[in-house]
């Protein structure tokens, strides 16, 4: 039984909770179908990371927040960026649960502690995340992702290039796009979590804009990297595409999108590139100081990262299935290791091994039974555990399914349950050890160094003085010095905005772009 | 005999295929057995020292029993039934006599164009005119080091087994086109074509394509949308096979 007294309205909170990504995990998983890769038995990682996650984030979320909050998290997420966690977080973990309760492992009541901390974790991180638009997820939103506030719109706005197709702006970024989103894919294993996206931001009646972040790029967390991202001067990247024509009407807590009319290169008129970590004030423009200068740079990044894509695809296509597996589970499951180091203390040992209990399940994962055992966990929801009765239609499909198992609130009565799997136990990794080195915007550094930096930094967006006023506020005192001060931040390093302040609208920043 | 909560259950009784009850009624059974032995309430037992007892060796058990009832599993990584043979189906990724057969490729006689259809896709992205290619299948990494070391034939529309973007990762942009027998119009590998500007169909189900056939696509056609999958809105896009190879 729960050492707190559990109560009735945490439970419902939790099913809550629990429900709006069952709902969303389907949606999101039957317009992709399962992944295959003839390079990694991507189904079987997915569901070896699913285990670690079940059997890990508690105790790692609760040590995160013995260093900083999860909200305040989400406040340096929003500042600096951050990879897909929004559904990954709560969802990786509850359908490792799901799988245990399948296997009669566990009970549902099991873990509820742990679950019922980890969605409380995962909401209030959402809501710092999503305090522009008030909402807990995309989904919620009608699948829009507005995290941004006016002042950094304002100088991604001001400051964007514009471009025209076959120009040769727009051909340098349409190929480092293309470069980028591939190598994005072989560093996560075939997934998607190197890549997020953002936005739309209404730029004007007919232009909106889209945030695209790429990250971990460099040599940082996965041993994979060590070497093969060395020439890859930034560990992080961030594109800003103005785009033309089009209304991006869907994007997901995967941070994919959709448009309408589709999207074509040519709807692609203005971009910007910038850089920026945890230990960024505020992003740094990267080659931003003339459309020659980005686009020579765009071109040299792509080489650099051509080049190291061919050098990692070599290296993964000579790893033994073992080595796919481990690396596979560990990109899903590590997911949550960026705000490890927003917190400072990221470990190796807690975020990049397999724990022992997760192992235990290893033979179980040939491909077929991962392909097939995904397959009705996320697309058919056809496991017993998700079978409700007869009279019920689940969202979307109207099927007697439900994605993910609730508490049974009988459990208040009944205490033949346990309420955590426990302390972190030790972990097993088939590959290299990594090597003590992680590219960060300050240098090099090691594990221990990036710790202590990540500690002792704010950036100055978050500080005391200036992380309480948000867009509501600056509504009502635009016209102040403390208001000047907070949008002086951001155009420090400004083309067209530096010192400017807070009183442009976007028209005055249009008008402002017209005049070059 | 000692039950486990979800051996009681009125709406869930098996799961949809059968490997996938075979190992979750094991891994069952096994626990029916552990916890019987420990003699311990659940709570005690369920993440105590007795569970631990649920060992790898005992997965490796349970995988034995089934591959000594002939039962051999279907690969999609390579390395899997690399390093596996006697675990494992083959795959054929090797047999240059290789065609995609699957079941319900739509196929017609050759039209007034001489165009004979073979197959039908989900397009990724509208363009004006169709387009005609010579077919290749990629589907080793043997293959993409080839094209790395040599280069990629001209004119090649590769077609891949799945959705995936790594295996072709370092040849993709070389591409005229992509005919992917897995996926949808959202996923990875229909992600990079978008951004290369590669035409492709996602989903495709194909019959009686061989290396060497010249074959056209028809990406003229509406892309599909995740709200056409969303409601099982059909907006495939046609392969002809133009000439044999």
């Amino acid at each position: 039984m729960s050492g707190n007294k559990l109560t009735y309205a945490q439970l419902l909170e939790t099913n809550n909770l629990i429900q709006q990504n069952a709902d969303e995990t389907y949606w999101l998983c039957a317009t992709r179908t399962v992944q295959e890769s003839k390079i990694f038995p991507v189904s079987a990682y997915i569901l070896f990371s699913y285990l670690n996650c079940f059997y890990r984030y508690p105790v790692l979320l609760k040590k995160l927040e013995e260093h900083m909050s999860a909200e305040e998290i989400g406040d340096r997420a929003r500042n600096s960026g951050i990879k897909i966690v929004a559904w990954t977080i709560p969802c990786f973990y509850l359908l490792g649960r799901e799988m245990l309760i399948n296997w009669g492992v566990i009970k549902p009541t099991d873990a509820v502690d742990d679950v019922i901390y980890v969605m409380d974790f995962w909401k209030r991180f959402q809501l710092s995340w999503h305090r522009n638009n008030g909402n807990l997820t995309n989904r919620m939103a009608n699948h829009r992702g507005q995290i941004l506030p006016e002042q950094r719109l304002q100088v991604y706005h001001a400051d964007a290039f514009e471009c025209r197709i076959g120009d040769e702006l727009h051909t340098a970024a349409q190929n480092f796009m293309a470069t980028i989103a591939q190598y994005g894919f072989l560093v996560s294993c075939e997934c998607r979590v190197t890549t997020h996206n953002h936005g739309p931001y209404k730029i004007s009646d007919t232009r909106e804009m889209l945030v695209r972040e790429f990250r971990e790029l460099s040599e940082y967390d996965y041993p994979w990297l060590d070497g093969v991202g060395k020439d890859i001067p930034y560990n992080n990247l961030t594109v800003n595409m103005v785009l033309e024509g089009i209304n991006i009407n869907l994007l997901d807590d995967w941070g994919s999108f959709e448009s309408e009319p589709e999207m074509k290169p040519e709807h692609i008129v203005a971009v910007g590139l910038y850089t920026q970590d945890n230990l960024t004030h505020v992003p740094m423009p990267v080659g931003m100081g003339s459309r020659e200068e980005l686009t020579a740079t765009f071109n040299d990044l792509n080489a650099r990262i051509k080049a190291a894509t061919a050098k990692l695809w070599e290296q993964m296509a000579g790893w033994t299935r073992d080595q796919q597996l481990d690396a596979g589970a560990l990109v899903y499951f590590a997911i949550a290791k960026e705000m490890a180091h927003i917190a400072g203390c990221y470990e190796a040992e807690d975020w990049m091994m397999i724990d022992e209990r997760t192992e235990r399940f290893r033979p179980l994962l040939n491909d077929e039974y991962g392909n097939l055992f995904l397959g009705e966990l996320v697309g058919y929801i056809s496991t017993p555990s998700q079978r409700m009765h007869d009279y019920y239609m689940m969202q979307h499909t109207d099927l007697p399914r439900r994605a993910l198992s609730y508490f049974p609130y009988s459990m208040l009565n009944d205490t033949d349950y346990a309420p955590t799997v426990g302390p972190m136990r030790p972990g097993v990794s088939n590959l290299p050890p990594k090597v003590d080195r992680y590219r960060t915007s300050q240098g090099v550094m090691s594990q221990e160094e990036y710790n202590r930096a990540s500690r002792e930094f704010v950036p100055d967006p978050c500080n005391d003085k200036f992380r309480l006023l948000c867009t509501d506020w600056v509504k009502y005192h635009y016209d102040t010095p403390l208001a000047d001060e907070l949008f002086k931040l951001e155009q420090q390093h400004s083309r067209l905005l530096k010192g400017k302040g807070a009183g442009l609208t976007r028209a005055d920043i249009e008008a402002l772009r017209a005049k070059g | 005999m000692t039950k486990l909560l979800v051996d009681t259950d009125k709406y869930g009784y098996q799961s949809e295929f059968a490997v996938v009850e075979a190992y979750n009624s094991a891994v069952k059974d096994l626990m029916r057995q552990r916890f019987a032995a420990a003699g311990k309430p659940w709570r005690e037992f369920v993440f105590g020292p007795d569970a631990a007892v649920v060992t790898k060796a005992d997965m490796e058990a349970i995988e034995a029993r089934l591959l000594d009832l002939g039962y051999r599993f279907t690969p999609s990584a390579m390395s899997s039934a690399i390093e596996r043979p006697e675990a494992y189906k083959d795959a054929g990724l090797n047999n240059p006599d290789f065609s995609f057969e699957h079941e319900g490729a739509p196929t017609a006689a050759a039209d007034a164009e001489g165009r004979e259809l073979r197959g039908a896709g989900d397009n990724v992205v509208t363009y004006e005119k169709n387009m005609s290619g010579i077919a290749r299948y990629v589907r080793t990494s043997d293959k993409v080091l080839e094209y790395l070391t040599n280069g990629v034939p001209a004119d090649t529309i590769a077609i891949v087994d799945d959705s995936g973007g790594t295996l072709t990762a370092p040849v993709l942009e070389k591409f005229k086109g992509v005919l992917c027998a897995g996926g949808t119009t959202r996923s990875h590998l229909a992600i990079l074509t978008r951004e290369y500007g590669i035409p492709c169909l996602m989903n495709s189900r194909l019959s009686g394509i061989k290396d060497g056939d010249r074959v056209e696509i028809e990406i003229s056609a509406r892309a599909k949308t995740g709200e056409d999958y969303a409601h099982g809105v059909d907006a495939s896009a046609r392969v002809w096979r133009l000439t044999r190879g």
